[in-house]
């Protein structure tokens, strides 16, 4: 770009667009011609200001991890039955099953989510370039839980007399690393509405990566997180419902699913972050009610449009369920348009679990 | 001396697991209550900031432990997020767990 092309009128320069634009309208010829110009460099000006900044973090890293896109870099770590998230490697990219049910479980789980978000948005990794994708199994003893550290996934054996080991459920490991995902994108805060967005969103995706590597439709689906979780003395299904949220399980030692399916049963509570494993049943039921209506595939239409909401800009971190309803509605208009059936099924859904966006 | 464990976070909110344990001098034998007091002891439990940890950025379904000790008219209480780093806050954890699975 020449000096001659990025020269600005000094007066312009100083003058807010508002008064440019009445300017532009409302001047006289010469005036009229200088302030359409400026506007346009104006804008040039800041199209330019904005993809230096946005080029600006990607310039200052080093090379990403994986150069072939559409294939994981994966290594799974051994933690010995201690919290130490470090632990042996015993697993790494191209080698063969270990005979570790949860090794081979973990590795398999993490390239069935890999393959989704590539097969189904073009999306590489966890951050769209090539983020290596970590592991660790045996954590802690008797640890009845799988849980995200902001890097790697931590994965434990269970109880062996509620749990079963927790990389038994492929759309578990979905969910944790789709909490990267999240974080990638949209950082939601984790208390509160925006927390069980963030839960649901890692349930929808979760679910997803197992529908996808089953090739099944949402009608045929179990909608269900954490299937074959529970041992078979724990009177339940899963931890979570999509299709029924409150009815996963109902045991006498684990007590009754407290997830509520509509926002008149919403749980006020400081508890759990604030209720994000148990409010994100509102959220989730939200997005069965659209996948199931629009039917098919569900990552190719419902999964898509929240896809794209949470890689939406406007999507703020403290965002509430009608703030995400708003942007799925937007994202539809946008994809399929103001007046289609998708549109249709989106106002539909949110409405029938109690958010009302038109 | 009475301690109390509560559990919270996790993949999943489930009731049953949420719901506080406690043991003590009183359910305990002479011989678990002085195991117990020299976890307590090695770990400097009354010494501890109320708050050890803190989820990194974008970390999700993390466990956080909360125990409560009430001894000799003192009374503490420790909020820890996982991952605990401490072996001596590691080692009266697990034995506050494994307690916690038996009284369930």
């Amino acid at each position: 770009m020449s000096k001659r092309e990025i020269s600005r009128h000094t007066a312009f320069c100083i003058l807010p667009p508002h008064i440019i634009h009445s300017i532009a309208q409302n001047g006289t010829s010469g005036q009229r011609k200088r302030a359409l110009q400026n506007l346009g460099t104006d804008h040039t000006f800041r199209a330019f200001r904005t993809t230096h900044n946005l080029l600006a973090p990607i310039q200052t890293q080093g090379p990403t991890p994986l150069i072939t896109e559409g294939h994981p870099q994966r290594t799974i770590f051994n933690a010995h039955h201690t919290s130490n998230l470090s632990g042996d490697i015993v697993r790494v990219e191209g080698t063969d099953p270990t005979g570790d049910p949860a090794v081979d479980e973990a590795y398999d789980g993490l390239g069935a989510t890999y393959q989704f978000y590539w097969e189904a948005y073009q999306r590489n990794s966890i951050n769209d370039e090539g983020l290596k994708l970590d592991a660790i199994v045996h954590y802690d003893v008797d640890y009845d839980n799988a849980f995200w550290n902001g890097e790697s996934m931590a994965f434990g054996d269970g109880d062996g007399d509620l749990f079963n080991r927790f990389t038994i459920s492929l759309d578990v490991i979905g969910h944790e690393l789709t909490h990267g995902v999240t974080e990638d994108e949209a950082k939601l805060v984790y208390m509160y509405q925006p927390g069980a967005l963030n839960e649901s969103i890692s349930d929808v995706f979760g679910s997803l990566v197992k529908q996808f590597k089953l090739q099944q439709t949402a009608d045929q689906a179990d909608w269900l997180i954490g299937q074959g979780l529970f041992t078979a003395k724990v009177k339940g299904e899963a931890l979570r419902s999509m299709k029924a949220p409150g009815t996963a399980y109902d045991d006498a030692v684990l007590g009754k699913d407290p997830q509520p399916m509509h926002m008149r049963d919403i749980v006020h509570t400081s508890q759990d972050n604030g209720g994000v494993h148990i409010n994100s049943g509102i959220p989730n039921h939200a997005f069965y009610l659209v996948a199931t209506k629009l039917g098919g595939h569900a990552w190719e239409k419902a999964g898509r449009i929240w896809y794209e909401t949470i890689r939406d800009p406007r999507l703020r971190a403290t965002a509430s369920f009608r703030a995400f309803a708003l942007l799925t509605a937007a994202n539809t208009d946008r994809l399929y348009g103001h007046s289609s059936p998708e549109r249709q099924a989106i106002i539909e859904a949110w409405k029938k679990v109690g958010i009302k966006i038109s | 001396m009475q301690v109390q464990l509560k559990m919270e976070g996790g993949l999943a909110y489930i009731p049953g697991l949420s719901k506080p344990i406690m043991i003590g001098s009183e359910t305990l034998s002479t011989q678990e209550t002085a195991k117990l007091k020299q976890l307590l002891d090695t770990a400097h439990f009354f010494d501890l900031p109320s708050v050890i940890g803190t989820p990194a950025p974008g970390a999700a379904d993390y466990r956080q432990y909360i125990i409560t000790v009430d001894e000799d008219g003192k009374h503490h209480t420790v909020r820890m997020v996982e991952p605990i780093e401490d072996p001596n806050l590691q080692a009266l954890l697990t034995y506050l767990k494994t307690w916690r699975q038996t009284i369930r």
